[in-house]
């Protein structure tokens, strides 16, 4: 469970030819530092994972590398990287980058910013990581099957020095609808899900397998990255006994604080990295709780502490601030604002009347149909050519951005290419300079961002609960 | 002898609007967690006679398609009352009407949340068709119009 660097990567050398890597590094507030470019490859592939250990034979899945999570990518901040994408399924994929801020050619959306790689073929995909921290991929074709049945990887940008902690421990997160002999359920897209909380599963895994337990020792210092890779599972993990501190969100640092209530909330998407000082027992083993959904809170995993002194007299301070990222500060005396609205789902005022709609493509048994909306249209499926932007910003300009929730359900909006400074939710000021790429909406919530326009290309803003995407809740912002 | 007892029990409950003075109709709802129009249902019908249990799932899809509820009637909650199944927000004198009947059906539903109908509130703005299902394959027909 440890997040190495010997991890299923293949590294080569290239030799930095003419401007062959102008592409790759657009956002050029790193510089390349080095004359070779790191290159990785992975494989969309059908294969079978232990996803529920000895209980039940290995699941049938779709898997980068064969392995269920996809390998763990490890680049390095302002280092360029090429990502060799082969697809060995039966359908078109591409894969998303989510949370990098790369050049839209890269972006991974079928028809909006690439043909999407057919079966057999490859794309390479290249860019210039700026921003440290927990990122993840996953496909943006046919997201809702193609996640569900277990496309998706982490990504970790490393600092480009290394941040001292003892150990630094992934959980990717994932949420399965699994039949009764351990398969994948069929029936994604079903009409009435969609238009509620989406294809929430009945079995979560954590890196791939039911959870067997963390071992730890006390007094550690542990940098732990939470990655919710579930199609429509929201999670909210309670560490008993610890105190865990928030020091990034979706992989861009904060101010150090304890989340509230002592409840680390996580969407579909969505990653937070804590800080926690094993502050328990030797011997003693410390619940992992998730109690998003009422009456159906569970134990996710265990800290199991190991017997012996704690590793130090003294803990290290917990409170501690990863390195800013290069994030443009937006100027909001200066700001153009613009306000969009998620509407429709179940409980939201009947049918979807007047609702213009885009058909995308559809998944089977969904028809293309649209549940939800925003600000009246409805964009369904995964992306398209020719998907007409909500409105253009021109480069370079400072946006504030007020997105209301009218639905009775909760959204995990994700902007591409960008990342997002949470301002104000429901009219209070959001402390701890958050910065967001997928902003978690309850109920009726208002949520004002901001970010500088800096990336040129048709983004798209959806939410991630894979089933309210494919059914309408999508649109795209143009910058030019 | 015992079902004759209940219906007797039931026609009672039809005529008087007090449903406290017989024993309430045990029924469970399983539901979507994050759904609360749900709960306003089920106050409803606890309100008309009923002693509901709710038992939140994020398994409704498979527990209302083992129900034998059709996929173009499921609706956030299912619920199981005395052999029968009940699926969307169905007005209770449909619900108990089934019960004293007694149809050979499996249940019955009111799909797609109409504005006006118990649990949703708002008003009605059109006659509530509910659909009456069974598990031989065959189509859902129309068991009643209010």
């Amino acid at each position: 469970m440890f997040v190495n660097s010997n991890l299923h990567i293949s590294r080569r050398s290239f030799l930095l030819a003419g401007g062959g890597l102008a592409a790759a590094g657009l956002l050029r507030s790193w510089p390349v530092r080095s004359a070779d470019i790191q290159e990785l490859r992975i494989a969309a592939v059908p294969a079978r994972a232990p996803l529920t250990g000895e209980t039940h034979p290995d699941t049938e899945v779709w898997a980068y590398d064969a392995k269920v999570p996809g390998p763990v990518l490890r680049l390095r901040q302002g280092d360029p990287v090429r990502i060799v994408v082969e697809n060995q399924l039966t359908q078109e994929t591409t894969v998303h980058w989510h949370g990098i801020r790369l050049p839209i050619a890269m972006d991974g959306v079928p028809g909006l910013s690439q043909v999407p790689i057919k079966p057999a073929e490859r794309f390479a995909y290249e860019f210039t990581p700026p921003d440290a921290g927990t990122f993840w991929y996953h496909p943006h074709a046919n997201s809702l099957e193609q996640l569900g049945r277990g496309l998706a990887g982490v990504l970790i940008v490393d600092e480009r020095d290394p941040v001292p902690v003892d150990r630094d421990i992934l959980w990717m997160l994932s949420d399965w609808r699994l039949t009764t002999d351990g398969q994948i359920a069929a029936g994604f897209g079903n009409h009435m899900e969609a238009a509620m909380s989406g294809r929430v599963g009945n079995m979560v895994t954590l890196n791939g397998t039911v959870p067997t337990g963390e071992r730890v020792r006390a007094g550690e210092r542990v940098r732990l990255r939470l990655v919710n890779g579930s199609l429509a599972r929201l999670m909210a993990l309670r560490f008993e006994g610890h105190r865990p501190v928030v020091v990034a969100v979706d992989g861009q640092p904060c101010d150090p604080h304890e989340p509230d209530d002592g409840r680390v909330l996580l969407g579909p998407a969505m990653r937070v990295d804590v800080m926690l000082v094993m502050q328990g027992e030797p011997g003693r083993s410390y619940a992992v709780t998730d109690d998003f959904y009422d009456g159906l809170g569970y134990t996710l995993t265990r800290l199991n502490y190991a017997e012996g002194a704690p590793v130090r007299a003294t803990p290290l301070d917990i409170a501690f601030r990863l390195p800013p990222n290069p994030l443009p500060e937006p100027d909001l005396a200066t700001a153009e604002r613009h306000e969009i609205t998620l509407q429709g789902g179940m409980m939201g005022g009947g049918k979807l009347s007047g609702v213009g709609g885009i058909s995308g493509m559809a998944t089977p048994g969904m028809d293309g149909q649209a549940a939800w909306a925003i600000d009246g249209m409805s964009m369904t499926g995964d992306g398209q050519a020719g998907m007409p932007p909500l409105f253009t910003i021109q480069r370079g300009r400072s946006v504030v951005l007020t997105i209301r929730n009218e639905t009775a359900w909760w959204h995990p909006m994700h902007f591409h290419g960008h990342s997002l400074k949470i301002l104000t939710r429901n009219g209070s000021p959001v402390p701890h300079r958050q910065w967001n790429d997928t902003i978690l909406f309850a109920p009726k919530d208002i949520v004002e961002c901001a970010f500088v326009a800096d990336n040129p290309g048709d983004w798209m803003l959806h939410c991630h609960v894979m089933d309210h995407q494919m059914a309408g809740l999508m649109t795209v912002l143009r910058i030019a | 002898m015992k079902l004759t007892l209940r219906i007797a029990t039931l026609a009672t409950l039809i005529a008087l609007p007090l449903p406290a003075l017989a024993a309430p109709i045990q029924a469970v709802m399983y539901k979507n967690p994050t759904c609360s129009c749900c709960e306003t249902y089920a106050a409803y019908l606890e309100q008309n006679g009923f002693k509901i249990e709710l038992k939140p799932t994020n398994d409704l899809t498979q527990v209302s398609t083992a129900a034998g509820v059709p996929e173009q009637l499921q609706g956030c909650h299912t619920i199981m009352v005395d052999g029968y199944v009940v699926d969307g927000f169905v007005p209770v004198d449909v619900v108990k009407k089934m019960l004293t009947e007694r149809p050979a059906i499996t249940g019955i539903a009111l799909p797609g949340m109409p504005m006006g109908s118990p649990g949703m509130g708002g008003v009605k703005t059109e006659p509530f068709t509910i659909y009456a299902f069974t598990t031989d394959g065959k189509a859902p027909t129309v068991y009643a119009v209010e």
